[in-house]
């Protein structure tokens, strides 16, 4: 490569941000999804909305219903994992896995009676949580998948920082009305830099929550292969114990309950039993995050025989490992309140955008000029796109549409609903590898306003409380209808966009301006010398 | 307090922001078919950053300099989107909307001062 820095600097970008940018862009809408994930698991279950929440004082007995159904399904497992009923999900959640390599078990118990619960089968949020950072692949795969594009992602956003010339000129400029690969270059500017610091912040700390995944070796040398001291140095588990293999009985765990919440002014998440049945069982009690950047549960760890406290993780964090939970905590968002969470959300869209303007600029560069035919790959990118950027929402939308529509009784509910998903996002990435561009963009993103409406519909007919029926019941149906409303409005809009282009585009196909795509001079304020970028799209 | 510290720093960002997007050539033109002058160029850029850092403090005050800084950049950032699409949308609300941020800043600060 015989070229200035910046011409390095822009292939880069380009080459780059193509091959990772529809992981990325699929990254991106479901990460900024997960901003909401308690809202959208508690829509996805609306028994929930219906459940009185279980009062602190009942806690206790609540995790020795708990520890009463793990003791009869799961007596073999090596930890139980308990989740405990919150606000936002009044319910006990249990977990807990045998040995490596076969699926774990999961229930959902009512709380009170310790009985299941009576919920529909389904992930919720979790699901779009998990494929954020797995993709639906086996976890290890999937994680280093993600992790290999945001390492990527970060190259292609330094090498866009040095690529664009005019960072703080054009620092506000969009202009929507030239030429359209000088919008979208607009577009993908603005959308770039005005969140920078978010787009930075996001793409770092998400490589950083799993740093010790992707370089174990540090952690391997320094602790001779022995993780898990590294990871109770580092305050993330208590200090483990390996079982004795000697059985004893567990001692009761409501006095432990009761203990750890007398302990501490958060409220507790879960319990987490190593070693049940064992002479040296541990019970640990993790609590709610304290208010505060950082990402650190206190933990309580009681002997599991004895019930005697054996250690307490409570802040206290060496440097390092402060900075390790305050990246996690600025990634994950936790502290943020309503409208904080909302900026947080704004710029996760706004990320989306910049990816999704990417992708598309890509393919604008390289339209073929009048009387040549597009080649293979520029349909093959062209294709994609759509079936990314219109593809994935309309995909998701169906996940939450098959939430509402498939009967409650169906066996293996939770799978359904995501083959459901699967389902309608292949069908949207196959469908524009036959149709004509504009009229796939215009088809698919009319699809998904459609599908918005329909979640919509939907909710409204099979919640017999639904806020808007009765005036009453549970706002969130309120406002997550509202939300779907809303990006109904804005695929529509975008549908209506893309079907007003149509005539200049085809006329370019045929030659009668030619290539218009590098006439300069957009804008009398600009030298018309200067043509658009020719390496950066 | 989180709201009121919240709108203080959307409203001094989106004025700030504005300040600093008409003391650019192009953006100037837009809005008012002028030049800008040398003195109103210094003017806005002036008052621009003057805008920005009291905001950071605002927000490092209020909600401590741990949330500070990320609610900081956070309004900032929704600012700056919510300017960008009126400059281009409807370019000459941008000067009135600057101002109305700007008491709209007014408003919460002078209560937060009150009860500080």
């Amino acid at each position: 490569m015989k070229a200035s820095f910046r011409q390095s600097m822009a292939w880069l970008h380009t080459w780059s941000g193509l091959i990772v940018g529809w992981v990325l862009f699929a990254i991106f809408v479901t990460g900024t999804a997960s901003y909401y994930r308690p809202d959208i698991s508690r829509w996805m279950r609306p028994e929930f909305t219906q459940v009185e929440p279980v009062d602190a004082a009942a806690l206790g007995a609540a995790a020795e219903r708990a520890v009463a159904h793990l003791g009869q399904h799961a007596a073999k497992a090596r930890t139980w994992f308990i989740g405990l009923p919150q606000a936002d999900k009044p319910v006990l959640d249990l977990f807990w896995r045998t040995r490596p390599g076969e699926p774990p078990g999961h229930v959902l118990l009512d709380p009170r009676t310790g009985a299941e619960a009576a919920v529909r089968d389904t992930q919720g949020g979790d699901f779009l949580y998990r494929f954020h950072f797995e993709l639906h692949m086996p976890p290890l795969w999937g994680r280093w998948v993600v992790g290999l594009c945001a390492m990527i992602m970060l190259v292609a956003l330094i090498s866009g920082i040095v690529t664009h010339k005019r960072i703080f000129a054009d620092f506000f400029t969009f202009r929507r009305d030239k030429a359209p690969r000088r919008s979208w270059l607009d577009a993908h500017n603005v959308t770039g830099v005005l969140a920078l610091p978010f787009h930075l912040m996001i793409t770092y700390t998400g490589i950083v929550t799993l740093a010790t995944f992707y370089m174990p070796w540090g952690v391997t040398a320094a602790y001779k292969g022995n993780a898990q001291a590294f990871f109770s140095e580092a305050s993330w588990i208590t200090t483990p114990r390996p079982p004795a293999n000697r059985p004893a009985a567990l001692a009761p765990v409501g006095p432990m309950v009761e203990r750890a919440r007398a302990a501490r002014p958060e409220p507790l998440e879960r319990l987490m039993i190593v070693n049940p049945g064992d002479a040296n069982a541990t019970v640990v009690a993790v609590f709610e995050e304290p208010h505060g950047l950082s990402h650190e549960h206190p933990q309580i760890a009681f002997d599991g025989v004895s019930g005697e406290i054996l250690e307490v993780r409570d802040g206290g964090l060496k440097p390092a490992a402060k900075t390790f939970t305050v990246m996690t905590g600025l990634h994950e968002g936790h502290f943020a309140g309503p409208l904080l969470r909302l900026l947080f959300f704004l710029c996760g869209l706004m990320g989306c955008a910049m990816v999704a303007t990417g992708v598309v600029l890509w393919s604008l560069a390289r339209l073929p000029k009048a009387g040549e035919r597009p080649f293979l790959g520029l349909r093959l990118v062209q294709a994609l796109n759509v079936g990314s950027i219109a593809g994935l929402p309309a995909a998701v939308a169906v996940y939450f549409l098959a939430n509402r529509l498939l009967p409650l009784d169906l066996a293996g509910r939770e799978q359904w609903e995501i083959r459901a998903f699967f389902g309608a996002w292949i069908v949207a990435a196959l469908v524009p590898l036959a149709r004509p561009q504009r009229r796939a963009w215009c088809e698919e993103l009319a699809a998904v306003s459609v599908l918005c409406l329909a979640v919509v519909a939907a909710d409204l007919l099979t919640i017999p409380d639904h806020p808007l029926r009765l005036g009453g019941g549970d706002p969130l149906f309120a406002w997550f209808d509202a939300a779907m409303l809303l990006l109904a409005a804005l695929f529509a809009l975008a549908a209506r966009k893309m079907l007003r282009y149509e005539a200049p585009k085809r006329d370019r196909a045929r030659g009668a301006k030619p290539a218009p795509v590098t006439a300069p001079a957009a804008s009398p304020a600009r030298p018309p010398a200067r043509r658009p970028e020719p390496t950066h799209a | 307090m989180t709201p009121l510290v919240l709108a203080a720093n959307l409203g001094l960002s989106f004025a700030a922001l504005a300040a600093l997007c008409l003391s650019l050539n192009r953006h100037h033109a837009e809005v008012f078919d002028r030049k800008a002058e040398r003195a109103a160029v210094l003017r806005l850029r002036a008052f621009g950053w003057a805008a920005i850092t009291l905001s950071l403090f605002v927000a490092g005050l209020w909600e401590g300099w741990a949330f500070g800084p990320v609610q900081w950049i956070g309004a900032l950032t929704g600012a700056a989107l919510g300017l960008v699409l009126l400059l281009s949308y409807r370019p000459r609300y941008v000067a009135p909307a600057a101002l109305a941020a700007l008491v709209a800043a007014a408003l919460p600060l002078s209560i937060l001062a009150v009860s500080a």
